[in-house]
């Protein structure tokens, strides 16, 4: 048994953006990765195969390779249909990392129903989704908006990559450029934290801290940077925290937790290292949990890469036991730094993991809110006050 | 002159109710005919569907003919909604007459400084009640004339509403055939039907709980003295159970309506329910605890916030004759021991003890609106005065 089987770690590329991203990092990450793709449209499957990724077919009956024109009205049905099909890849299968790229008709329509079904038979979700480009139209960007609460409701953890934060100078480049760009960047960022996962190197998190962390850490925003040359420890460092995916630093001031991948050659000294985690606590919060990992691959001599996971949503009592000497969180999570305002994450497991925005308004969704002290009555009550049902 | 049958139509969140009144010699009021139909196309009391609402009032009126052996052409409408809202306009008169005396005129005077209210153009003045009457600096006087003043100021209070979230319920009785003679609002029309002249006089509130929303209507010394309604009704419980145990909206109602109670019952505690298997469905097995503790949040949160409503107005310490539930959600188990709990005050259920024939109905405190409609429209009719102004109702209302 390989050690990908052993980690039960399985990469879920979802939709044609999800299958590009998961053979990318399939491309990136070298043999031994466990991948599987997942789309409606045969051509693109085929071209994610000639990647080396293998790729199921959804709703062959219905849609006939033809993929779902954007419905993702289709794209839920067929994976509601054909998630028996998935069953044979999943022997074995702890976590899955389940990539996706919203605002199309399989990534938006099957992610959510395909990451309900891994919860309903108890296989850990890592969701990552990226929202389209802004040049992609306002129809896109509702669609994608509109399944995120979808998945954060299923997901046991999820990271959303606004694509349009990729770049800071969108305007030159061509759109398959910018796209390919896109795409290389966060599979670059998802293979390094997929090592973390999965090959620690010399410095070696702990197993159970790390899924703690990554699994139970709730929203989170992840963010990359590279250098090359003598100063790399400091320059891929300010890189980080320029990355318009942390909001410019911000994420990484306000967060309540940090998980740090640096992945680099042979060459890495371990000064470096003490560099980068010394500049990275001068930003972060006195009580921020920082946790850090290292990945060693000659491939990389002479560069080093970093990838950062801002937890602002999360709270000491995800940990475990043996981590409860940590000092209490004093700043509550903000919530206005990200897209969606997480749940009460500490009965994630044990109560309805409903999120509070619009999915969880039931059959008031498409009627005019009933607000009271800035509060939606229409969502359920023991929802927003983070009853834990007994099951 | 003899009173015609009179029609009432509240077009409910939940259930469509046409009810049919005729009054006997006494001038008691008598329901002669009830119609009762599912509701569909309607959310929190507002319309959103005009055709598959005008289903429900088509089926009811049916059935209410029927009954009543009357043909309805011409109703009166219940309306409700979170957009409906309570003000208190004062009207001043100076008494000019050189003996100071309050005459007849004066009061007819003051009385229309103070209906003269100013509102948006998109609202529209539903009842304006008289509360009560101040001479100079002595409030609190009910009948004004003869007195002698300088100042004689009346409190009137304006209850509105959206224009265009009535219109619609209004284009939906038309698109049935039935024309609307006048709207009123449902708690006004629910205080008639349930509350007694005592009750009225040692201070009560009625809470009227619906499907969509819950309205409250308060009367301290007689006098109305707050009124309004909340867009948070039964349908939120259900609702609340069909996201919390994933199941159908039906599915959850009927669970509701079977096992739901409104306190965490240490009897209930332990005790699972049996949810028989349905079509793509496995049985399954819930607990009575999840259940209730998912309707008791829900419902105490409701409270909680018409507690602060009927604070905010200052009506709570003078209610001595407590609260009465009515209401379709007034026969959820125990409601009125959670009232009684977070309002702290004596509770009880309340049903249409105003009119006679509906003894027989099942649930006759859902029947509250409708049948206080009917109420409401005997009162303008004989112009009794306790709401104007008068509107021009029932000419030729009915035809036999």
């Amino acid at each position: 048994m390989s050690q990908e089987q052993q980690s039960g770690l399985l990469l879920l590329g979802v939709g044609g953006g999800g299958c590009r991203l998961a053979a990318s990092v399939l491309s990136s990450y070298g043999s031994g990765l466990r991948a599987l793709g997942v789309d409606t449209d045969a051509l693109s499957n085929r071209e994610a195969a000639a990647g080396g990724l293998n790729c199921l077919l959804l709703g062959g009956a219905l849609l006939a390779g033809h993929g779902t024109g954007g419905d993702a009205i289709k794209g839920r049905m067929v994976a509601q249909e054909d998630m028996r099909n998935l069953l044979p890849h999943l022997q074995g299968v702890r976590t899955v990392a389940v990539l996706a790229c919203l605002g199309s008709g399989t990534g938006g329509g099957a992610t959510p129903e395909i990451i309900k079904s891994l919860h309903d038979m108890g296989i850990a979700t890592v969701c990552f989704v990226t929202l389209p480009f802004a040049f992609e139209g306002e129809a896109r960007r509702k669609a994608a908006e509109r399944v995120l609460p979808m998945i954060e409701a299923k997901a046991d953890s999820m990271v959303v990559i606004a694509l349009d934060e990729l770049f800071s100078d969108a305007g030159e480049g061509l759109l398959t450029h910018a796209i390919q760009a896109a795409e290389g960047l966060v599979a670059a960022g998802l293979t390094l934290l997929w090592r973390l996962l999965s090959k620690p190197g010399f410095i070696r998190l702990d197993a159970e801290r790390l899924h703690a962390m990554v699994l139970k850490g709730g929203n989170a925003r992840i963010g990359f940077s590279s250098s090359e040359g003598p100063n790399r420890a400091e320059q891929a460092v300010e890189t980080l925290r320029a990355c318009r995916l942390l909001r410019s630093g911000d994420a990484l001031a306000k967060a309540n937790a940090l998980l740090v991948g640096i992945l680099a050659g042979s060459d890495l000294r371990l000064a470096e290292i003490g560099e980068v985690m010394g500049k990275l606590r001068g930003v972060c919060k006195s009580d921020c949990n920082i946790e850090m990992g290292t990945v060693l691959d000659p491939r990389y001599d002479g560069r080093i890469e970093l990838v950062a996971l801002a937890f602002e949503s999360w709270t000491a009592a995800v940990m475990p036991e043996s981590r409860k000497d940590s000092p209490p969180v004093l700043e509550p999570p903000v919530v206005d730094a990200f897209p969606i305002q997480s749940g009460n994450r500490k009965n994630r497991g044990k109560s309805s993991k409903l999120s509070l925005n619009a999915s969880g308004r039931g059959k008031f969704q498409h009627v005019e809110p009933t607000i009271n002290d800035g509060e939606d009555l229409d969502v359920p009550t023991f929802l927003r006050r983070g009853i834990t049902l007994e099951r | 002159m003899a009173i015609p049958p009179i029609a009432a139509l509240e077009i409910g969140t939940t259930r469509t109710v046409v009810c049919v009144g005729e009054t006997d010699e006494s001038g008691r009021m008598k329901i002669t005919g009830v119609g009762s139909y599912p509701t569909t196309g309607v959310r929190k009391g507002q319309v959103i569907d005009l055709t598959q609402a005008r289903v429900g009032v088509e089926s009811a009126a049916k059935q209410a003919e029927k009954m009543s052996a009357v043909s309805i052409w011409q109703v009166l409408l219940a309306t409700s909604g979170g957009h409906i809202q309570a003000a208190v306009n004062p009207g001043m008169l100076t008494i000019r007459s050189a003996d100071r005396v309050v005459s007849k005129e004066d009061i007819e005077e003051v009385s229309e400084n103070a209906q003269t209210i100013t509102l948006d153009n998109e609202r529209q003045v539903l009842h304006t009640i008289t509360q009560s009457f101040t001479v100079d600096d002595q409030p609190g006087i009910v009948k004004p004339e003869g007195m002698r003043c300088k100042v004689l100021t009346l409190n009137v209070m304006a209850v509105h509403g959206l224009k265009s979230r009535i219109d619609n319920a209004v284009s939906v009785a038309k698109s049935a055939q039935l024309e609307v003679s006048d709207v009123a609002f449902s708690g006004v029309c629910a205080a008639l039907a349930v509350l007694t002249p005592e009750q009225k006089r040692n201070g009560v509130v009625l809470l009227d709980l619906g499907g969509g929303t819950t309205n409250y209507i308060a009367y301290c010394n007689n006098v109305i003295s707050a009124v309004g309604c909340i867009a948070i009704g039964g349908d939120h419980v259900t609702n609340d159970i069909a996201q919390a145990f994933n199941m159908t909206q039906s599915r959850a109602e009927e669970l509701k309506r079977a096992e739901g109670c409104a306190v965490l019952d240490p009897e209930a505690s332990g005790r699972r329910v049996v949810l028989p298997a349905q079509v793509g469905f496995e049985e399954r097995m819930l607990s009575c605890k999840a259940l209730n503790t998912v309707i008791n949040a829900r419902m105490d949160e409701m409270f909680c916030v018409l507690r602060s409503k009927l604070d905010d107005a200052g009506v709570l310490p003078h209610l001595g004759a407590g609260m009465v539930l009515t209401g379709g959600g007034a026969y959820l188990r125990k409601v009125s021991d959670l009232a009684h709990r977070v309002f702290g005050l004596p509770c009880r259920i309340g049903l249409p003890v105003n009119v006679d024939g509906v003894d027989t109905v099942e649930q006759p405190a859902a029947l509250s609106t409708a049948a206080g409609l009917v109420l409401y429209g005997q009162m303008t009719f004989e112009d009794r005065g306790l709401f104007s102004p008068l509107r021009n109702l029932f000419k030729g209302v009915f035809r036999r």
